[in-house]
């Protein structure tokens, strides 16, 4: 019996160790990387409206592998303005390619009225089509979204 | 033996190619030379960080509980490299985040513990990670460079070909196990020469 309390004690005191110290460096880094994230998302606003007209909706989908969390510009005249992913989860080298430019410009000049679907009107990544139609549904939804004249 | 303990890891107890160790993040991080390198960088760091605590330790830990300790001690470094890398380097975060929870299941890392680490002094510990970082990193990348110049027509992200000349089989989970097959066929045959 005395053995496994001193076991226990000593496995204890290695995860109040651990603990500490991560606790100490989450300390020091989660201001920056809150400040990190709210500077992407700055950007993205930016990036989605280049004639800075519009809106900026952010809007987060079901990938491959959890959340995909992206932004949308929407310009006045209810068109896609450009696509952001800020965040996702997808398998590198595959779903993960729906961050590059040539995937998400298809998406621009698409509005309510497009259909946004894989093989019709946007053409899926390679092996990934579960993410590419992931992106689909998100800019749907901004589209749905979307209210006119509402800066 | 320091120099043995550094030189070891890289091609004759190389942890791919010969031990045959942390096969699953190898094969699913090796589509493309970038992301091996990443995964390779970031392994290192937890690999070097882990064999010189384990070390340092390994006179007060208790044998029976050895294993819960090392898993401890490898997780804590791993969420600190997460933590590091989003606080400081957030555009390399957005490229490797996804693979850095990966290393906790990396079995190099938890085999080097066990194998090496706990049986040695520090230094050795030290040397030990590092030559098997780099026999990791060597094994990665030559299979991520294959991989992503056969499935992708390009090395480092620069376009060398057509992409639609490319095989994308190579960047698939398949064409993982032909690439690690040729090369450990290659260095086998390799081996066999020189003895």
């Amino acid at each position: 019996m005395a053995k496994i309390f001193k076991m226990g004690s000593i496995l204890a005191v290695f995860c109040v160790l651990a603990a500490g110290s991560l606790a100490y460096v989450y300390m020091l880094t989660q201001p920056r990387i809150n400040a990190n994230a709210g500077l992407a998302l700055e950007q993205a606003r930016k990036e989605v409206l280049p004639g800075g007209q519009g809106q900026a909706i952010p809007v987060t989908v079901t990938g491959y592998h959890g959340p995909i969390s992206m932004m949308v510009g929407i310009d006045n005249g209810g068109k896609v303005s450009g696509v952001k992913i800020i965040s996702q989860k997808e398998t590198a080298g595959l779903g993960a390619d729906i961050v590059k430019p040539k995937f998400l410009k298809q998406f621009i000049g698409k509005d309510a009225k497009s259909k946004l679907e894989v093989k019709q009107d946007i053409d899926a990544i390679t092996g990934a089509s579960i993410s590419s139609r992931a992106v689909c549904q998100g800019v749907k939804d901004a589209l749905e979204k979307f209210q006119p004249g509402n800066n | 033996m320091l120099w043995k303990s550094f030189n070891q890891g890289i091609i004759k107890e190389n942890p791919v190619l010969r031990l045959m160790i942390g096969l699953c993040p190898t094969l699913a991080v090796s589509n493309s030379a970038t992301n091996a390198l990443g995964m390779s960088v970031a392994v290192a760091f937890v690999l070097i960080c882990s064999n010189w605590v384990v070390a340092l330790i390994r006179k007060i830990t208790p044998d029976e509980i050895r294993i819960p300790i090392f898993i401890i001690v490898i997780s804590t470094f791993v969420t600190i490299s997460d933590y590091v890398m989003q606080a400081y380097y957030p555009d390399l975060y957005a490229q490797l985040g996804v693979f850095v929870p990966l290393i906790v299941v990396n079995c190099i890392i938890l085999g080097r513990a066990e194998a090496f680490a706990y049986r040695n002094p520090a230094l050795n510990s030290v040397l030990d990670g590092v030559g098997m970082s780099l026999g990791f990193a060597l094994a990665l990348v030559s299979i991520g460079v294959v991989r992503e110049i056969l499935g992708a027509g390009s090395l480092f992200g620069v376009q060398l070909f057509p992409p639609a000349a490319a095989a994308t089989i190579m960047v698939l989970p398949p064409g993982a196990f032909i690439t690690i097959a040729c090369l450990m066929a290659a260095l086998n045959k390799y081996e066999n020469k020189v003895q």
